[in-house]
C-alpha cells in the first residue's frame, strides 16, 4: 500500500541541523495494523504525519498506492489523502461548536457529497458505533471515551483504506481505552490498514506489527 | 494598588500592539473628529456672545408677505431710530446701516469693500474697542471712516493707520476721501460687521455721507438693517404695538401693507439664519459626531470581550491569588482608560493635522488648540475618563464575570460568549457606514446635478467681474465702450453689462401685469437688469423672439420674460407673449414683449423657477458686472489681455474675476461643505469598520486556529476556510444592509425634498456603498485569513 524510501527530515536551527527523521525505509501493505513505538521525540508523530501527507520531508521518495507523493502537487496530495486516509487524534480535535452529527459530517462536506448520500453514510456511523442518541450533542457534552468515538467516527465516515491514528487512547482512562482498541481491532479485521502511535506495549499488541523508532531511526523491525 | 493597575496595562498593551493600535486608532480618529466638531459648534455658539448686551439686543426682521417682495434681514429706514426717539422708557439704543460695496484705493492699491453707511452709536452699543482712535468721536463727522484691524493692514501693513486716508467711490461716478478716525480691533464673529456671512463688512462710515453716496434711510427705503436695544424688562412683546404704530403712520403704503416685523435677539439670531439652517447643520454634524465616536467606542468593547480567552488564564491567576472582582473590574477600566488616554493624545494630534482641511470645508476659522479658554483644558482629562469608563464597563464586567478559576483547572477551553450582542455591534456600524455612505453618494451627484447641464445655459468659459458704479446714463455709456473694447479682444467671444448674474442675487422685484387688465392681477417678478447681450454671453435659448431686439437696443421699453413668466401672465404659448404689452406697477411706462427665453436657473435649485423679467439697463440705470464668454482655449491668455485692457480703460479699478463654476460654488457653499463632511465622515467610518473588523478577524482567527486546523486535515480546501470566516460577517452585514438601507434612503429622500429641482432616489448609490463596502471587507478577511487557510494544520492542532 504505501512505500517510505530513505527518508529524511530535518530542522536547521542556527549552523546546527537536527534530523528528526533519518533514513526511514518502510513498507506496509493493505490490511496491515502498525504500531509505532518509541519515547517522547523519537519522531513518531513526525512520521506519522508524512504517511499522512499532513507533514513534507526532505529527502527520500513515498509512494502510495502506486503513486509518488513527493511528485504529487499540493492539490493531488489533498485530493489522494483526502480519498484515502482517515486521521484520529489524541485530544480528539472535534469542533466545538458543532454538534456530533455535523462533526463527522464535515470531511463528507469536504468532499461534495450529496446532502441525502451524507445523511445515509452518518446515520449509517452512527448507528455502528452506537451513538445515534447523541448526535445532537456538543462535544463538551461527552466523556472522553465517546469523544474520541465521535473522532474515529468521523475519520470513517469518508471510507478511508488507512487509518492513522497519534495516540488515540493517550488522553483515556485504561477501560475506555480498551475499548477504543478492540473497535481498530475488529475495523482491522474488516480489512482497513491501520497505523497508530502509542506509548502502550499493550495497545502496540493489538497490532500485526511493532515499529521502534529511536532519535529519528527504526531501530528494529 | 493604581500603580500596579497602570503597569499591568501598559505591559498588556505592549504585549498585545496590534489590538492597542487599532484601538487607539479607531478612537483617537473618532475622538478627533468629535474635537473638530466641537470646537466647531463652540465657535457657532460663540457667535454675538461678545457683543455687550446680546440677550436685549435685537435685529429687527421683516417678513413679507410675498419672499420676493423685499429682504428679510432689512426694514423701513428710520423705524429703530424713530422707536428710540419715541419710546424711550423702551428703547435703550438703536443702530441703523445701510450695506454697500465699492471701490476703495489707497494710491494705487485698489478693492472692492463692504461698507456700511450707519448711525454712529455703532461702536458704543455693542461695546467694540477701537485699537486706534477715540470711540466717543471717531463716526461723528462726515468723510471719516472706521476700519477693522484686517483692512487696515490690507492697505497699511504693520504701519498705524489713524490719520491716513483712503479713497472711496460713490455710485455716480465721484471719488472722495475719508480719513481714518479708528481701527476696530477683531470682535469675533458677529452679526453686526458680518450680517451676511458671504459680506463681512471692513469698512464703517457715518450715515452723514449718506448724501455723498446717494443713499437714503427713508421711510420709503426697506433695505436698511435696524437693530434695536431694549431697556432691561422690556420684552420683545412690548414693542409689538409701537412698531405696528410707527409703520402704518410712516411707512409707504405697499410696505404698511405687505411687511411685518418681529424682532430675533442677537443671542439667537445666527443659529436661526438661513431658516435655521445653521442650528440643522449643527444638529447633524453633532449626531455624526456622536455616531462614529460610538463607532469607535464599539471596536473597543468588541475587541476587548472577544479577547476574553486568551486573558482567561490571568484572570484565573488573579482570582486564586484572592483579586475581588470589583478589583479586577478595576484593573480592565484602568486599562481601558490608558488606552483611551493615548487615544486622546493622539486626536489632539489630529486635530491640530486636519483643522485647516476642517475649516476649508466647514467654512469658518477653528480655534487653535491654544487659543481655547483654559477651562477647557479641564475637560480634555474629564473626557478621557468619561469615555474610558463608558466603552470600557461592558469588557470589564464580562471579563471578570468569567468562570475562569475552571479554566485555570483545564476544565474550560473556551468562552461562552455574547455573540449577539457583538455582532449587533458590529451590524450597527455596517448600518452606520452604510447610511453615512450613501448619504456622501447621494449629496454628491445631487451637487453634481446643480453643476451639470440642467442650468438651461451654460456656464463654460463664463467670467464675471465688478466694474465701479457710475449709475447714470452716461455711466452706462462709459461701460458699453468698455463693452465694445473688450469685445473686441480676439479670445473674447461677447461680454455683457448687467446688474446680476446667475447667483440667485438680483436687486428686486416688481409686480408685472398686463396692460389694459387690472393691477391686481399682477404677479411677482424677479428683475434681472441686463444689456442685449446677456442672453447670448450666457447662452440662454430664446423660446420666441429676440432679446430685446435685432442688433443694438434703441428702444428701452422693450423687455423680456422668460417661460415661466409667460406662463404666469396667461400665455400657454410663449409666441403668443410677443409683442404683448405689459406694465410694471408704479410705473406709467408701457412695455413691449420682445423675446421670451426657456426657463433657466437663476438661482438655487433649492427654489422653484421664479417669473423673470428682463429690463435693460439703460432704462434701470443700475449695474454691477460685465460678464464675459471666452473662446475656448488659451483662457489664461485671453485672462492676461483683459486684464491689461481692463487697467487702461478703467485705471484704479481691481480686475477681480470669478468663473462662473466659482460663483456657483458660493450659491450651493452649505451643499458643497455637506458633501465634503460626508465624504470626510464616509472615510472615517469605513476607516473604523475595517479596524473593527481587522481586530475581530484576527481575533477570530486566533480562537479558530485549532478548527482551522482539524478542518483542514479533514479536507478543507483555502477557499473555504477563507469562506468560514466571511461567513462569520457576511450574515450580519446583510443584516445591516436591509436595516440601513429604508433608513438612509428616509433620510436622503427627506433632504431632496428641500429641493424643487433634484434627482430621483435610485437604487444604484445603494448597491454602490454596499458593494464597495462589502468588498473591502470582505477583501480585509482574505487578505488575513489566506495566510490561516495556507498555514500547516500540524502546527495547529499539535497537542
Amino acid at each position: 500500500m504505501l512505500e517510505l524510501k530513505h527518508i529524511y527530515k530535518w530542522v536547521n536551527t542556527g549552523n546546527n541541523r537536527t534530523f528528526l527523521l533519518k533514513d526511514i525505509n518502510l513498507t506496509i501493505n493493505e490490511g496491515e495494523f502498525v504500531s509505532i513505538m518509541g519515547p517522547s521525540g523519537s519522531g513518531k508523530s513526525t512520521l506519522l504525519n508524512i504517511i499522512g501527507m499532513l507533514d513534507g520531508f526532505n529527502e527520500g521518495e513515498y509512494n502510495f498506492m502506486h503513486e509518488s507523493v513527493h511528485q504529487l502537487k499540493e492539490k493531488q496530495r489533498s485530493s489522494l489523502y483526502k480519498q484515502y486516509i482517515g486521521f484520529v487524534f489524541q485530544a480528539y480535535h472535534l469542533i466545538d461548536e458543532l454538534t456530533v452529527y455535523e462533526n463527522i459530517e464535515t470531511p463528507l462536506l469536504y468532499q461534495d457529497i450529496k446532502s441525502s448520500e451524507r445523511k445515509a453514510m452518518v446515520a449509517d456511523i452512527l448507528d455502528r458505533f452506537q451513538i445515534v442518541g447523541k448526535k445532537d450533542l456538543f462535544p463538551t457534552q461527552l466523556s472522553g471515551g465517546q469523544q474520541q468515538l465521535v473522532g474515529i467516527a468521523r475519520a470513517l465516515i469518508a471510507r478511508p483504506k488507512l487509518l492513522l491514528a497519534d495516540e488515540p487512547t493517550g488522553n483515556l482512562n485504561s477501560k475506555q481505552g480498551e475499548e477504543i482498541m478492540e473497535l481498530f481491532s475488529t475495523l482491522n479485521k474488516e480489512g482497513m490498514t491501520i497505523i497508530q502511535v502509542t506509548h502502550s506495549e499493550k495497545n502496540a499488541d493489538y497490532g500485526s506489527r511493532v515499529i521502534h523508532l529511536l532519535d529519528g531511526m527504526i531501530e528494529k523491525k | 494598588m493604581l500603580r500596579n493597575y497602570l503597569k499591568i496595562a501598559w505591559r498588556n498593551l505592549k504585549k498585545h500592539k496590534l489590538y492597542a493600535l487599532i484601538n487607539m486608532i479607531g478612537l483617537g480618529a473618532g475622538l478627533g473628529f468629535a474635537l473638530l466638531i466641537g470646537a466647531y459648534v463652540w465657535t457657532e455658539l460663540q457667535v454675538n456672545q461678545q457683543l455687550k448686551n446680546p440677550k436685549q439686543q435685537y435685529l429687527i426682521r421683516s417678513v413679507w408677505k410675498n419672499a420676493n417682495q423685499g429682504f428679510e434681514l432689512a426694514t423701513a429706514g428710520p423705524l429703530a431710530k424713530e422707536l428710540y426717539v419715541n419710546y424711550p422708557n423702551l428703547v435703550a439704543s438703536y443702530y441703523r446701516y445701510d450695506g454697500v460695496t465699492s471701490n476703495v484705493c489707497m494710491g494705487d492699491k485698489c478693492f472692492r469693500e463692504s461698507l456700511q453707511i450707519g448711525d454712529s452709536t455703532f461702536i458704543n452699543m455693542y461695546g467694540f474697542k477701537l485699537s486706534e482712535g477715540d470711540a466717543a468721536t471717531a463716526l461723528n463727522q462726515p468723510y471719516t471712516a472706521v476700519i477693522t484691524a484686517s483692512t487696515a493692514e490690507k492697505y497699511f501693513g504693520k504701519n498705524p493707520a489713524l490719520g491716513k486716508i483712503l479713497s472711496v467711490e460713490n455710485f455716480s461716478g465721484g471719488k472722495h476721501d475719508f480719513l481714518i478716525t479708528g481701527v476696530l480691533e477683531d470682535a469675533g464673529y458677529n452679526s453686526v460687521s458680518r450680517l451676511i456671512d458671504d459680506y463681512p463688512t471692513s469698512i464703517f462710515v457715518s450715515d452723514k455721507n449718506l448724501q455723498f453716496f446717494g443713499r437714503n434711510m427713508d421711510w420709503s427705503n426697506p433695505f436698511i438693517v435696524n437693530y434695536i436695544e431694549l431697556k432691561p424688562g422690556v420684552s420683545p412683546k412690548d414693542l409689538d404695538g409701537p412698531i405696528r404704530q410707527q409703520i402704518s403712520q410712516n411707512a409707504h403704503p405697499f410696505i404698511a401693507a405687505n411687511m411685518k416685523t418681529e424682532l430675533m435677539p442677537l443671542s439667537e439670531l445666527h443659529l436661526q439664519a438661513n431658516k435655521g439652517l445653521i442650528r440643522k447643520m449643527l444638529y447633524a454634524l453633532s449626531a455624526i459626531a456622536v455616531f462614529i465616536l460610538f463607532m469607535a467606542a464599539i471596536n473597543f468593547v468588541n475587541m476587548s470581550v472577544s479577547r476574553a480567552s486568551t486573558r482567561m488564564r490571568e484572570i484565573g491567576v488573579r482570582k486564586v491569588a484572592g483579586g475581588r472582582r470589583w478589583q479586577l473590574i478595576m484593573q480592565f477600566m484602568t486599562e481601558s482608560v490608558v488606552i483611551t488616554t493615548f487615544s486622546m493624545i493622539m486626536a489632539l494630534v489630529v486635530y491640530m493635522l486636519v483643522k485647516d482641511l476642517a475649516e476649508s470645508i466647514l467654512g469658518r476659522d477653528l480655534p487653535a488648540l491654544t487659543s481655547f479658554p483654559l477651562h477647557f483644558a479641564a475637560y480634555i482629562p474629564l473626557g478621557i475618563l468619561v469615555i474610558g469608563l463608558l466603552a470600557g464597563i461592558y469588557p470589564a464586567l464580562v471579563l471578570s464575570s468569567l468562570p475562569s478559576v475552571e479554566a485555570l483547572k483545564g476544565k474550560l477551553q473556551s468562552v461562552k460568549e455574547n455573540k449577539w450582542l457583538r455582532r449587533g455591534l458590529v451590524g450597527f456600524q455596517f448600518a452606520t457606514a452604510v447610511i453615512v455612505f450613501v448619504g456622501a453618494l447621494v449629496i454628491a451627484s445631487q451637487v453634481r446635478f446643480f453643476f451639470g447641464n440642467n442650468l438651461g445655459y451654460d456656464k463654460e468659459y463664463v467670467i464675471s467681474a465688478q466694474v465701479p458704479r457710475d449709475w447714470t446714463t452716461a455711466g452706462v455709456n462709459k461701460m458699453e465702450h468698455v463693452r465694445r473694447q473688450l469685445t473686441a479682444l480676439p479670445q473674447v467671444q461677447s461680454v455683457s453689462l448687467s446688474y446680476e448674474v446667475p447667483d440667485g442675487n438680483n436687486s428686486g422685484s416688481i409686480s408685472v401685469y398686463r396692460a389694459g387688465s387690472d393691477s391686481t392681477q399682477a404677479i411677482t417678478s424677479v428683475v434681472l437688469n441686463t444689456d442685449e447681450y446677456f442672453a447670448p454671453t450666457y447662452s440662454i435659448p430664446m423660446a420666441a423672439g429676440n432679446f430685446y431686439q435685432e442688433g443694438a437696443v434703441t428702444d428701452s421699453t422693450r423687455m423680456v420674460i422668460n417661460a415661466t413668466q409667460a406662463r404666469a401672465l396667461g400665455w400657454t404659448n410663449a409666441e403668443e407673449a410677443i409683442g404683448a404689452r405689459l406694465r410694471i406697477a408704479g410705473d406709467p411706462v408701457i412695455y413691449t414683449v420682445a423675446g421670451v427665453t426657456r426657463d433657466f436657473h437663476f438661482g438655487s435649485m433649492q427654489q422653484a423657477i421664479q417669473p423673470i423679467s428682463f429690463i435693460h439697463v439703460s432704462r434701470g440705470l443700475i449695474f454691477r458686472f460685465l460678464s464675459i464668454r471666452l473662446k475656448p482655449g488659451q483662457t489664461s491668455q485671453a485672462i492676461a489681455d483683459l486684464q491689461r485692457q481692463w487697467t487702461a480703460l478703467m485705471p484704479g479699478t481691481a480686475f477681480e474675476y470669478k468663473f462662473m463654476d466659482d460663483t456657483l460654488r458660493k450659491l450651493y457653499k452649505t451643499e458643497l461643505q455637506l458633501k465634503q463632511a460626508s465624504q470626510l465622515a464616509t472615510g472615517l467610518s469605513i476607516l473604523i469598520v475595517l479596524l473593527g473588523v481587522l481586530g475581530l478577524v484576527s481575533l477570530s482567527i486566533q480562537r479558530r486556529t485549532r478548527e482551522v486546523g482539524i478542518r483542514k486535515v479533514l479536507g478543507a480546501s483555502v477557499s473555504s476556510i477563507v469562506l468560514l470566516f466571511i461567513k462569520e460577517f457576511a450574515g450580519i452585514m446583510w443584516i445591516a444592509v436591509l436595516l440601513a438601507c429604508p433608513v438612509a434612503w428616509w433620510l436622503m429622500n427627506g433632504w431632496l425634498n428641500d429641493y424643487t429641482y433634484r434627482i430621483a432616489l435610485s437604487a444604484k448609490p445603494f448597491l454602490m456603498a454596499f458593494a464597495a463596502l462589502g468588498g473591502i471587507t470582505m477583501l480585509l478577511i482574505v487578505v488575513q485569513t489566506i495566510r490561516t487557510g495556507l498555514s500547516n494544520p500540524v502546527k495547529a492542532i499539535r497537542t
